[in-house]
């Protein structure tokens, strides 16, 4: 068995993070821009999605059902729902850990209709198993396989959009996030949390070490992930207003490397990208958990591993949200109100 | 037995009606009975649907040939006429 501590270092992570642009671009709801899909394949493929398929298949089967990153993750997430005042009758969850969402919901954001969304099949399908047997609430549940990147909802049909941990894997984020948005309702909310480049830190510098040492040469293994500043950006780009981002960091210990790798794979956040080397030799393999013991691990044996975890939120645009006046608008002099209150 | 799967197939097709589209195109789904899959009518493909759970994927999609894509009733291909003229 896996042993998992989980640390938070929350509040000051929370605080630092925490930023917010009022601002918003005009974005042109056309046919063109609706669809990412162009047609060609020569955009650029970052991630085999077909691969990353197959493996949320197997994660199905694999994954715990009380998974304790996933659970904090998702219920951190839904948290958020609590800061509203806004009811959520339907709300789509795309991808990631759908189970997670699924059993902290308890009742949060007063969801009437769930419509259910993974790429991967199997996940659907153990998701529509576990909700059939477990079924204590009064949500109605739809389950549809597809892709985030092409998204099958119709405009303005959704309250609200929840993705936990399920994006850092699209090719093409900042169409997903758009299609995200014209699924929303006017004044609906985009929930999501992705995983952030300082995750996996330590097993990034091992497996270097060990490439480096055994191979002569590097591959990436790890793959590359948004950082904070960019999440900001995306936001912002795919035409969210009210924009906020906040970073956690999670600290999981496990016995060794090799149990964090088994753990990834049932998570199903084992290496997609498109260019990868399929060849790991034992030998180097065997010399990561070793140079990721030496280097990282603490007094009690076991070894850290980073899950930085970027949590976004944004809002379709609607008249009643607060927004910054047009500029030169104002009718009162600064002079006057210095004035008024005295220097 | 079989009022459940007409149970389920109804439901289906309401909530599909309320908020799924096709993938690629964003144009609205029609449910085919004959052959339990959601059709585009707007590109022609089909989208399979398995253990009451629709694939959307562009990937599972099948092309349709030419007379199989027109729609079989009269209903159907009145209400897509209409669609296509509005």
């Amino acid at each position: 068995m896996i042993k998992i501590v989980l640390i938070w270092i929350m509040p000051i992570q929370k605080m630092k993070g925490l930023w917010s642009v009022f601002r918003r671009r005009k974005q042109e709801t056309s046919f063109a821009q609706f669809s990412t899909y162009n047609g060609d394949d020569s955009r650029l493929q970052i991630f085999d999605r077909n691969l990353k398929h197959k493996q949320r298949d197997r994660a199905a089967w694999l994954m715990s059902s009380k998974d304790p990153l996933l659970h904090n993750v998702a219920d951190n997430l839904l948290d958020r729902l609590h800061d509203c005042k806004k009811d959520f009758p339907t709300a789509l969850c795309l991808g990631g850990s759908l189970q997670a969402i699924r059993r902290s919901l308890n009742g949060r954001g007063s969801i009437e209709k769930l419509i259910m969304m993974d790429a991967s099949s199997e996940m659907v399908q153990a998701c529509k198993n576990d909700a059939d047997v477990s079924s204590n609430d009064n949500i109605e549940s739809v389950y549809v396989v597809g892709d985030e990147e092409f998204l099958p909802i119709k405009e303005s049909s959704v309250d609200l959009v929840i993705s936990c941990l399920g994006l850092h894997w699209t090719n093409d984020l900042p169409g997903a996030m758009i299609q995200s948005r014209l699924a929303l309702k006017p004044d609906g909310l985009f929930l999501a949390a992705i995983l952030g480049g300082e995750t996996l830190k330590e097993l990034r510098i091992a497996c270097t070490m060990a490439q480096m040492e055994r191979e002569g040469g590097i591959s990436p293994r790890v793959s590359p992930l948004a950082q904070v500043r960019d999440a900001g950006n995306l936001l912002t780009r795919a035409g969210f207003t009210l924009p906020s981002v906040d970073v956690d960091e999670y600290i999981v210990k496990y016995e060794s490397a090799l149990e964090l790798i088994e753990h990834l794979r049932a998570m199903g956040e084992t290496n997609a990208l498109f260019q990868m080397n399929t060849v790991l030799k034992r030998d180097t393999a065997v010399a990561t958990a070793a140079i990721y013991d030496s280097l990282f691990a603490e007094e009690d044996g076991t070894v850290p591993a980073t899950f930085q975890v970027i949590y976004m939120t944004g809002w379709k645009e609607h008249p009643s949200q607060q927004k910054a006046k047009r500029r030169g608008s104002a009718t009162i002099s600064f002079n006057d109100i210095q004035k008024q209150f005295g220097s | 037995m079989v009022r459940e799967v007409m149970q389920k197939a109804g439901s289906l097709a309401k909530s599909l009606s309320d908020v799924l589209v096709c993938p690629l195109s964003k144009h609205p789904l029609r449910y085919c009975e004959v052959s339990n899959s959601l059709i585009s009518d707007a590109i022609g493909v089909s989208f399979p649907i398995k253990n009451g759970i629709p694939f959307l994927v562009p990937r599972d999609g099948k092309i349709l040939e030419e007379d199989v894509s027109k729609p079989n009733n009269d209903t159907n291909s009145s209400a897509v006429n209409e669609e296509n003229q509005g």
